[in-house]
């Protein structure tokens, strides 16, 4: 009996596994899956998790991936709106957005072929955009007039356009330049032009530097001279200040301009006859006047 | 158990037939290839849950799909280095997820055509008159120069469930995003502030513009570093280097009128004050002087008040005999005799005249 039991749990087991199997399947996380119904899409599945179905052939699974896709496109010339040539690559990400929609547009859903596709709307859209912007709008050093985002924008929404028209299943998750370039020939116009750029800046800097320094150095002169003049102006208001402050003393020799007189010679005598001066003089010289005579008592009147 | 009913059946059973050892060695033989296969079987499914054991290395980190689905959300469903365990296939699939910590891609997009081991010896395709598209990258500045532009970007995986199972190639999304941030920020910067006046304003604005495209991507990815190396067209490399010492001179010739602004400035400053110091103190010592020789002139004014020509007398024979000591030759003439004046000749020690020029016709 225990044998049987157990010979019983081991085979219900087995089917379980065997129908799990047949009537089960998984979707992974990046992935999205359309079921069909002798071969027409029925469910869309873009959650990831465990799904029942019926088994072949009734029901079918086709999973894809649904991750986001790169490529870029081939670096072709446009006009722009201005006559100038302008050559452009574009990287594109695209996903499937709606399998159900996708799978029957390409054969078994190839990725290869919707990449084709895209690749052809892009180019159409590349050209349409770009005619309708002139070069100042690719690049500008005034960030009002410069469009480059809204000319990724412009090319985005435009293939984003024709998919959804289409019905494709694919959404564009985003679109920008890879590489921008000018026709050969161009490039040494640019490269003349920006020769003559450089020359000019050689001059300017040139005599910018010379003349900068002649009036830095000038006015450097002119301060200077004007400090020392300042300088000038007060040294004499010092000196007349010390003079009105003599004024004030003057009076005082008023009370015996005899005397004050006197002092003056006596001083202005000692000074001449400072140093290396030689004197003549007689017997009236005083105190030489000593070689005339003793001089008596005063007579008393 | 089985055992001991076999045993039993056994004893009763041998004396039955005889012949019955061979089926017996037969039931023997089955009952322990039995219990072989038992064995086996628990073996079995002892491995079939240990296959559930995995490692994850230090340079990965794992995630794992129940079902397809990842278990835990976001950052929590990342298995980190160690020994992990999941339920057996088909109901858990463990993928792993190759990070080194820090990733790089870089963006060679916008520059000439070379290789990494020319650049090193030295030995590069020498520049032609021009570009030709096909094979030398630029990037056209905001004032339609052409430059060559090349960007080196680090970046982590802050959220791999984006990164990779939203991404077929999500490494090359960064880098188109660099590719394109590159011509985006040179369309708006003038060549000079690309080259010189403000490489790091660039390398911001680059770094900024990769940042915004990731984010909008979802890439789930964080920045840490961008490194940006701008030049001018090999063509043109000597005419700009000419530019850059002609702006050299000029700083030099700049700093040169600054230094010199400073010295006569100091000058100036020095020679003022010490006109203004000596005209202070020339102020004080006349005004000292002044007042000295009043003082004195006060002292002396009672003297001369009380007796003028003795005052006069003695005052005068005072300073001459000073006056005698400080003369250098001092010459004695008595008066003539008869009263007569006496005449003097003076010869003066003039400067010795130069000699003629000689034949002066």
């Amino acid at each position: 009996m225990k044998r049987n039991l157990l010979t019983v749990v081991i085979g219900a087991v087995l089917i379980v596994i065997f129908a799990l199997l047949l009537f089960v399947f998984q979707v992974r996380q990046s992935e999205v899956a359309v079921v069909t119904t002798f071969g027409k899409p029925v469910r869309d599945l873009t959650e990831p998790g465990a799904y029942f179905k019926w088994p072949w052939p009734v029901q079918k699974v086709y999973k894809f991936d649904q991750r986001v896709q790169n490529f870029e496109d081939k670096f072709s010339e446009n006009l722009t709106a201005d006559n100038n040539n302008l050559l452009t690559s574009v990287y594109v990400g695209w996903k499937i957005s709606d399998a159900q929609s996708f799978f029957p547009k390409f054969a078994g859903g190839s990725v290869p072929a919707a990449q084709r596709m895209l690749e052809s709307m892009l180019r159409s859209a590349k050209s349409a955009v770009i005619g309708k912007h002139k070069l100042s709008e690719f690049v500008n050093v005034n960030p009002q007039d410069l469009q480059f985002d809204a000319i990724e924008g412009e090319i985005e929404q435009a293939v984003q356009a024709q998919l959804s028209t289409n019905h494709c299943g694919i959404e564009l998750k985003f679109l920008g330049f890879k590489k921008i370039g000018l026709p050969e020939s161009i490039t040494q116009a640019v490269f003349a032009r920006m020769t003559s750029d450089r020359q000019r800046l050689i001059n300017q800097f040139t005599y910018e530097g010379e003349a900068e320094a002649q009036k830095i150095k000038s006015a450097a002169d002119r301060q200077a001279s004007e400090v020392v003049n300042n300088a000038v102006a007060d040294a004499t208001r010092i000196r007349g200040e010390g003079e009105a402050e003599a004024a004030k003393v003057l009076p005082v020799f008023q009370q015996n301009p005899e005397l004050a007189n006197f002092l003056l010679r006596i001083d202005a005598l000692q000074q001449a006859l400072n140093q290396r001066s030689t004197l003549i003089f007689d017997e009236r010289t005083p105190p030489f006047d000593l070689f005339t005579g003793i001089p008596a008592n005063p007579p008393i009147h | 158990m089985s055992d001991e009913h076999a045993h039993h059946h056994h004893d009763h059973a041998a004396p039955v037939s005889a012949d019955d050892a061979g089926s017996q060695a037969l039931a023997e033989a089955l009952r322990s290839s039995f219990a072989i296969v038992k064995i086996v079987m628990g073996l079995m499914i002892v491995a079939f849950f240990a296959s559930g054991f995995f490692t994850v290395g230090p340079q990965e980190k794992a995630v794992i799909l129940r079902f397809g689905r990842p278990v835990g959300e976001a950052h929590k469903a990342l298995l980190t280095a160690g020994l992990h365990w999941s339920l057996p296939y088909p109901i858990d699939e463990v993928v792993r997820i190759p990070i080194t910590e820090i990733q790089k891609v870089s963006s060679n997009n916008g520059w000439y055509l070379t290789t990494p081991e020319a650049e090193l010896s030295g030995e590069e395709m020498p520049a032609g008159p021009s570009l030709n598209p096909a094979v030398d990258g630029y990037a056209l500045t905001a004032d339609r120069n052409i430059i060559h532009s090349r960007a080196t970007l680090y970046y982590h995986i802050d959220d791999p469930i984006h990164y990779v199972f939203d991404f077929v190639a999500a490494s090359n999304a960064v880098q188109y995003a660099l590719d394109n941030a590159l011509l985006f920020t040179a369309a708006k910067f003038n060549v000079d502030d690309i080259l010189t006046r403000d490489q790091a304003g660039f390398r911001d604005a680059v770094q900024q513009r990769v940042s915004d495209l990731v984010e909008q991507a979802q890439l789930g990815i964080v920045i840490d570093n961008c490194e940006v190396q701008s030049i001018p067209p090999r063509q043109l490399q000597p005419v700009f280097a000419q530019v850059t010492t002609a702006r050299e001179t000029r700083n030099k010739l700049l700093n040169d009128a600054h230094s010199y602004e400073n010295q006569v400035l100091n000058q100036s400053g020095a020679q003022a004050t010490s006109k203004t110091n000596a005209a202070a103190a020339e102020r004080a010592r006349y005004v000292q002087a002044i007042t000295a020789e009043a003082k004195r002139f006060g002292d002396l004014l009672p003297q001369y008040q009380g007796n003028s020509s003795l005052f006069v007398q003695q005052t005068f024979v005072q300073a001459m005999g000073q006056a005698f000591t400080n003369v250098q030759d001092k010459l004695y003439l008595p008066q003539r005799a008869d009263g007569k004046p006496r005449e003097l000749r003076l010869q003066l020690n003039r400067e010795p005249s130069l000699p003629k020029p000689a034949a002066t016709p």
